[in-house]
């Protein structure tokens, strides 16, 4: 059975490299989206995430995938950026609307830490799901400055600073980690092996 | 007839060595203690293949055995260790990577008592000062003569007014003072660093352990011998100089040194040299720095640091001969494998020849020349089949980025 | 959040090198080897700047690059001749997760620290300091520290984060490859005069330095070079140690 995963290119940031690599060492196929047709092909949506919130809404405007990504119902997995650009709204450089999958903003990480948030931390899973199962008490990396802020979706948390927040979502078909997997060793290869199995409808 | 050669006797058309940065306008080693104005120079010979004598040798030395050429130094350090706590090898340097190494091996690796000796830059840099401290503070006690600056100060203005040499004097001084030590202090061996044949000059002298007596050595009387284009006899006679101050910078006197029973050994002929490699051994056994910044002329921080004349010295060789300090250090490094020729000729594009602000104030000063003097006097040197002038500067003609293959 | 142990590759292509105070090109071994080694021992992360780029005029070479990334599964940070936009794109794009800047950034423009903040965000952009020492200050060092700008660390630190830089690695050029220990008085200053997380590298030579750097300076993360080349200790060793220290989880 068909279970080939796709991973959204957006253009001028990206590491795709890195995504697509530990996608095939986690045992899955993949397949990168260069054009609209692409997204008929695959049976999985991986949307990765360097870049601001801002430039990446509008490559993936330009590139005509927003509809595309919104018109999934099988499996996509967010990660980083891409978990944000699911959101609403996102406040990183002014206003920009988001692709409106979760009800959710992102917004500037407030606490007296470090910002970014940059390095490994483990992660509470609030609500048990099949994304996290087996890792619950891993690392992850995280490499962020801005955090989603969602009430309804949330799978785990991590806590920075004196703050708590969202560090991965679901919503149907739609998860997103806002750590990366593709850069979390063992803990990450198996995450993504996870999402790989999932059931595809 | 086709005129073949330009100022010094140089060839007129420029070639580069194939494998390195240099170029055949490269002058050998002259016995400075008989240099005349407007001398014809022995140059750094090429073959039929493009190649240099100086990559040359650097291949035949891959081929020696270390092993071999270590056990003849253990030979050479049983014949002269002393074992009544006496001082069995002279040392000669100024805390430079060389000497460093040259002191720390002796001493650690072969069980010898080296004293060191120095004879000092005219004007020591603060890098320089630092690390001689460093090298006595690694256990080790020192003989410096302090030139007679008075005189010192003369023969370098001298030099450089009428050779463009203002390293003269000191190089004098560097060949002979330390078998003039090991005279004076009754201890036959004395080892120096590394051999200046390395950067080119005779091939042949490398092939011996010991230097050639000719650089250190002579029969001579008063009337050979010429400082700074000077004869001696005139700086005795008209300048009021005596014997005694003139003698520092002259050859040693051979029947003196057979006496002694004096060997002059370059350890260059013992330890494979290779600039880098002393470098690492320098700092990681000792406090010996590196230059605090980029050393102007050059890209690098570990060669030649301690005397400001020395930046004055690659001033002059730019002018005479189109070489800088980046061609220099880069053709030795790539010999040595530390760096590509591409990436020597884009080192050199970027910093040869670049004029030494940071000291000219402090080296004029110490000449007692004004800034102007020294433009006008450099520009009797220049050599003229070499340079263009473009837009009111000075140009080399035939520079190694737009060398034609 | 623990500290960071990051593995620190200074690369003359195709060799990785360790040089002492900036200085020296002494091949230690190569640049996916090393990777692939420190990644297994358990490195957080893996920094590889390309030393002589800048120095050289030229831009980086990509081959290396790719064949290091290939392999890691840990965030990759890679620098060495940044100059332009396209330069960071293309080293995303080789497989680098941030990408590393100083010269150009501090001789020519440091608005391209900006630029590439806004285009790729800010945590992808690392602002790599060679701090020289003087009596009174530190000096920015640029081309692999040997040449002098001006700029004052303290200030140029709290510039680049102004400029959206989203991490500075810290190294001294005094310091570095002498394995005698950290610029801990540098590193303490620069960590508390920006709220941009600090990688300090330069001078380990020991357990007790990593461990006396942590306590008083508390970086975000480490940088090691010169202790993991010549096989002094582990990544494993130093976080054994720091465990039983109560200096991480």
């Amino acid at each position: 059975m068909s279970n080939i995963i796709g991973i959204v290119n957006y253009g001028v940031a990206g590491n795709i490299h890195s995504v697509k690599k530990a996608i095939e060492k986690a045992g899955g196929e993949t397949l990168v989206i260069n054009s609209a047709s692409d997204f008929k092909s695959v049976d999985k949506l991986v949307i990765p995430g360097v870049g601001s919130f801002k430039s990446s809404m509008k490559e993936l405007e330009s590139d005509g995938f927003i509809d595309l990504i919104k018109g999934f119902h099988k499996p996509i997995l967010g990660i980083c950026l891409g978990m944000q650009l699911l959101a609403k709204i996102g406040y990183e450089h002014g206003r920009t609307d988001g692709l409106n999958l979760i009800d959710a903003e992102v917004k500037p990480i407030l606490c007296d830490a470090k910002i970014p948030h940059m390095g490994f931390q483990k992660i509470q899973v609030i609500n048990s799901n099949k994304l996290l199962k087996d890792i619950e008490k891993e690392e992850f990396y995280f490499m962020h400055s801005y955090e989603m802020i969602n009430y309804t979706n949330i799978l785990a948390l991590t806590s920075y600073g004196n703050h708590s927040f969202v560090c991965s979502i679901q919503k149907d078909n739609i998860y997103g980690v806002q750590f990366h997997p593709e850069k979390s060793r063992q803990a990450g290869i198996k995450l993504l092996s996870n999402f790989i199995q999932l059931e595809n409808n | 007839m086709e005129k073949l050669y330009g100022k010094y006797g140089l060839p007129l058309k420029v070639s580069f060595c194939r494998k390195c940065t240099m170029n055949n306008q490269r002058p050998s080693s002259t016995i400075e203690f008989k240099q005349k104005e407007n001398e014809n120079k022995d140059t750094l010979v090429f073959g039929d293949d493009g190649v240099c004598d100086a990559c040359k040798y650097a291949e035949q030395k891959k081929l020696i055995n270390w092993n071999e050429r270590s056990r003849e130094l253990e030979e050479l350090c049983n014949r002269f260790r002393r074992n009544d706590g006496r001082y069995d090898v002279v040392i000669p340097g100024s805390g430079g990577k060389d000497s460093v190494q040259a002191a720390h091996i002796l001493k650690y690796k072969y069980n010898m008592n080296p004293i060191l000796i120095t004879w000092p830059p005219a004007l020591y840099t603060e890098i320089g000062k630092r690390n001689f401290d460093a090298w006595l503070d690694a256990g080790f006690a020192n003989y410096t003569y302090n030139q007679n600056k008075k005189l010192h100060r003369l023969l370098t203005k001298n030099a450089f007014l009428n050779l463009g040499h203002p390293f003269q004097p000191f190089i004098l001084g560097q060949k002979n003072l330390a078998p003039r030590l090991s005279v004076l202090l009754d201890i036959p061996l004395v080892i120096f660093g590394e051999n200046e044949a390395e950067y080119g000059n005779a091939i042949e002298d490398n092939y011996k352990p010991t230097r050639d007596p000719k650089y250190y050595s002579a029969e001579l009387s008063i009337e050979d011998l010429i400082l700074g284009g000077i004869p001696a006899k005139d700086l005795i006679d008209d300048y009021g100089f005596k014997l005694s101050d003139l003698e520092a910078y002259f050859p040693v006197n051979p029947y003196d040194l057979e006496k002694t029973g004096t060997e002059v050994h370059y350890l260059g002929y013992y330890v494979k040299w290779h600039p880098q490699d002393v470098y690492y051994y320098s700092v990681e056994n000792s406090n010996f720095m590196p230059n605090d910044y980029r050393t102007e002329g050059s890209f690098s921080k570990y060669s030649s640091l301690d005397d400001k004349i020395d930046w004055l010295h690659y001033h002059t060789t730019t002018i005479k001969f189109g070489i800088g300090r980046a061609t220099y250090d880069s053709a030795q490094e790539i010999r040595n494998g530390d760096i590509t020729r591409d990436e020597g000729i884009a080192l050199i594009k970027r910093f040869d020849g670049e004029f030494p602000t940071q000291y000219i104030g402090d080296c004029c000063d110490y000449m007692g020349i004004s800034l102007q003097q020294y433009h006008d006097a450099i520009e009797k040197f220049r050599s003229p089949h070499l340079w263009k002038k473009v837009n009111g500067n000075f140009e080399l003609k035939s520079p190694i980025w737009k060398e034609k293959n | 959040m623990n500290t960071r142990i990051i593995a620190k590759l200074d690369v003359k292509p195709p060799y990785v090198v360790k040089p002492v105070h900036f200085e020296g090109l002494r091949k230690v071994g190569e640049p996916a080897h090393l990777a692939k080694k420190y990644f297994d021992q358990g490195a957080d992360e893996l920094f590889y700047i390309d030393i002589v780029s800048s120095l050289y005029q030229r831009n980086i070479l990509s081959s290396d690059i790719i064949k290091t990334a290939s392999e890691l599964f840990i965030p990759f940070a890679v620098g060495g001749g940044v100059k332009t936009v396209d330069d960071f794109s293309n080293l995303l794009h080789m497989g680098a997760d941030k990408v590393v800047i100083n010269s150009f950034a501090v001789q020519n423009n440091p608005n391209i620290i900006n630029i590439a903040a806004e285009i790729f965000g800010n945590q992808a952009i690392v602002v790599n300091i060679e701090a020289k020492k003087w009596k009174k200050n530190w000096e920015c060092y640029t081309d692999c520290g040997r040449i002098q700008s001006g700029k004052d660390v303290i200030e140029w630190a709290k510039d680049v984060q102004q400029r959206g830089a989203g991490e500075i690695l810290l190294q001294s050029v005094d310091h570095d490859g002498r394995r005698r220990g950290f610029d801990i008085d540098l590193a303490t200053r620069v960590v508390n005069s920006v709220d941009i997380p600090v990688v300090v590298a330069s001078g380990a030579g020991s357990l007790e330095d990593i461990s006396k750097l942590i306590k008083v300076a508390n970086p975000s993360g480490i940088a090691l070079a010169s202790l993991l080349h010549y096989d002094q200790l582990t990544i494993k060793d130093i976080r054994n140690y720091l465990r039983n220290e109560g200096l991480m989880t």
